[in-house]
């Protein structure tokens, strides 16, 4: 009986701090643009995966030689392409392929980089010029030719490893804003009293440092994953993203390079088109309002 | 008996510069600082800004790579002998820092910050943790509740109080206090002072006391070391430090002990102008050509003075 008084109390001094998601929150509630853009987003992701679960994909991608270049409407929802293959479909699938690949990459590049840039940080001395090198390294390579490169040269083409590939070249700038942080935290004193208290370094990093720049680490991978949807997109439409049986919105806006369907087949192209720039429009919003959460300067009163 | 034994402590801090980031120089921060500390006393380090206390302080707590010298805690060595290596850190020794604002993660709620070294070294279920972590709060003054608040919802004093909670939770011997107070409002710093020779008492502590507030360590220290430019200028008792002092920068020191009677203000003032005026005349007699301190001298069993070779 008395504990649970106390377990009471407990938890309703627990609701008198504020935590990052309340906080996050009140942030979003304020900001109109990025509460629509939250509910977009969320509800986009949940029916493109829902649908997609439902969909038949041999069905869709299946080559309907009388069902070629149909106009929206009647039997198919948004019409069809070349191959008599229902757009719609396509773009369900496509935009699931292409948030699939953003979350993956985006959840990649981030682990990497995060562990780089805060053991390179931490650390400091040789350890972070090692790494930091390396990091230059990659920096001055031209990262979507060599993409590009890579892509039509891997044997088994997949999400998986277009995934590592787009990976392979993106971790780079997360790792040196999270090893600039780390240079910062690891100063501060609680950092050595971690250490005076008989904390190991791993411990310190992955326990007392890391939650610290979990502000950070949030917004940036927001902000990046609108930039990697962008960037598979585009990758697609140079036609070096996945081949045609795997539809991804880049594939569909591809379609766009022939002139006549520019012109004349516009249901081919537009829905895709719009779909990229108004689901990236609305992942950088949600970033914006996190960062503003995440720094209490810009909060909005 | 002696608890920790400093020999000979240097601490240099590299210079890097020139092409390949090549070793230019040493900055040495400590050079060559010798003391030892007797079990229960309050030792005190002091010395202006930029005169290597923290450093020795912190190359005490293994913080810091010792360039050479040795340190021995409890007749053990700390830091093995080879050259740059940290000094063991071991659960005897603990440490009160500076800055109650940002010794204390602010991520992290009082129970996983106190909690922190007994989840190193002891094994201990979720409940006796919680128990212990209860009973060292309420020693510093806390209530239960505090447990599960965040370190921004305490005031400086209360804030250090939870790192005294922390410190002595592994039931420490030695525990180096890095400036303790000077973080904290005038008003507080008696309170936290009071409370921290309380806890000396009732836990038999030892404490190495850094600081640059004479007030301070005055009230609170049995034995106090003066350093100057990383070298011990003067050390000895509080009554030989504050009655006697020899070195001409101890003098000054001494003299600058702000005096609340304004009737004595007139004549202060003319002391100081005096003390002021033979440290210009004197300061090559008590340092050498780089302006460091000459070697300790004792004068008096406990007393121990940088006086010139030549007397």
């Amino acid at each position: 009986m008395e504990e649970k008084q106390t377990q009471n109390e407990q938890e309703q001094v627990i609701q008198k701090t504020p935590s990052g998601i309340k906080i996050f929150w009140k942030e979003i509630l304020k900001d109109k643009l990025a509460l629509f853009s939250l509910i977009f987003f969320v509800l986009v992701t949940a029916i493109v995966f829902t649908v997609s679960l439902i969909l038949d994909k041999e069905q869709v991608v299946k080559v309907d030689l009388f069902a070629i270049h149909q106009p929206p409407g009647g039997d198919f929802i948004l019409g069809t392409d070349y191959g008599g293959r229902d757009v719609f479909g396509q773009l369900i699938i496509g935009t699931r392929n292409s948030l699939w690949i953003g979350f993956l990459v985006t959840a990649l590049s981030g682990f990497i980089g995060i562990v780089v840039g805060v053991v390179s940080g931490y650390f400091g001395g040789h350890i972070d010029n090692v790494l930091m090198r390396i990091l230059d390294f990659f920096m001055v390579l031209p990262s979507t030719m060599l993409i590009i490169v890579f892509v039509s040269i891997v044997p088994e083409y997949s999400t998986l490893s277009f995934s590592l590939i787009m990976t392979a070249f993106l971790w780079m700038g997360i790792a040196r804003l999270i090893r600039s942080k780390a240079l910062q935290e690891k100063e501060l004193d609680y950092a050595q009293a971690s250490r005076t208290l008989g904390s190991s370094h791993f411990s310190i990093i992955f326990k007392q440092v890391l939650p610290n720049i979990t502000s950070l680490i949030v917004v940036t991978m927001t902000l990046n994953l609108a930039a990697n949807i962008g960037i598979e997109s585009g990758l697609s439409f140079l036609g070096f993203g996945f081949p045609e049986n795997t539809p991804s919105l880049g594939t569909l806006l591809s379609y766009a390079t022939n002139p006549v369907t520019l012109e004349e087949r516009w249901w081919i192209w537009l829905p895709a088109a719009i779909l990229i720039l108004v689901l990236m429009l609305a992942v950088r919003n949600v970033g914006e309002a996190l960062k503003r959460a995440a720094d209490a300067r810009q909060r909005r009163a | 008996m002696t608890l920790l034994k400093v020999e000979d402590l240097k601490v240099y801090f590299p210079v890097r510069g020139g092409v390949f980031n090549r070793k230019i120089g040493d900055i040495k921060a400590v050079d060559g600082v010798s003391f030892d500390i007797e079990p229960g006393e309050t030792y005190g380090l002091v010395g202006e800004s930029g005169s290597g206390k923290t450093t020795t302080g912190k190359a005490v707590m293994g913080l810091n790579n010792v360039t050479e010298g040795k340190i021995y805690y409890d007749g053990e060595l700390l830091n093995a002998d080879k050259k740059g290596q940290k000094v063991d850190i071991r659960k005897d020794i603990q440490m009160i820092f500076q800055d109650p604002y940002s010794s204390l993660n602010p991520r992290k709620r009082v129970l996983d910050i106190v909690a922190e070294p007994l989840r190193n070294y002891e094994k201990m279920s979720k409940k006796e943790e919680k128990e212990t972590v209860q009973r060292l709060l309420s020693r510093v003054g806390l209530g239960p509740e505090s447990m599960v608040k965040y370190p921004h919802e305490f005031s400086g004093g209360q804030r250090q109080r939870i790192g005294v909670a922390r410190a002595i939770a592994l039931k420490p011997k030695l525990i180096i206090m890095d400036e303790p107070v000077s973080a904290l409002d005038v008003s507080v710093q008696a309170q936290v002072l009071n409370f921290m020779q309380e806890i000396q008492k009732e836990l038999n502590l030892t404490y190495l006391f850094i600081s640059h507030d004479l007030g301070v360590v005055k009230h609170m220290c049995d034995r106090i070391g003066i350093m100057y430019n990383g070298r011990f200028v003067e050390e000895g008792l509080k009554e030989d430090i504050f009655n006697d002092p020899q070195h001409i920068y101890t003098k000054r020191l001494v003299a600058a002990i702000p005096d609340i009677d304004p009737r004595n203000r007139k004549e202060n003032i003319d002391f100081r102008e005096r003390v002021k005026d033979e440290y210009s005349n004197s300061y090559y007699d008590y340092f050498n050509e780089e302006g460091l301190a000459y070697q300790l001298k004792p004068i008096t069993d406990t007393h121990r003075v940088a006086l010139p070779e030549k007397g």
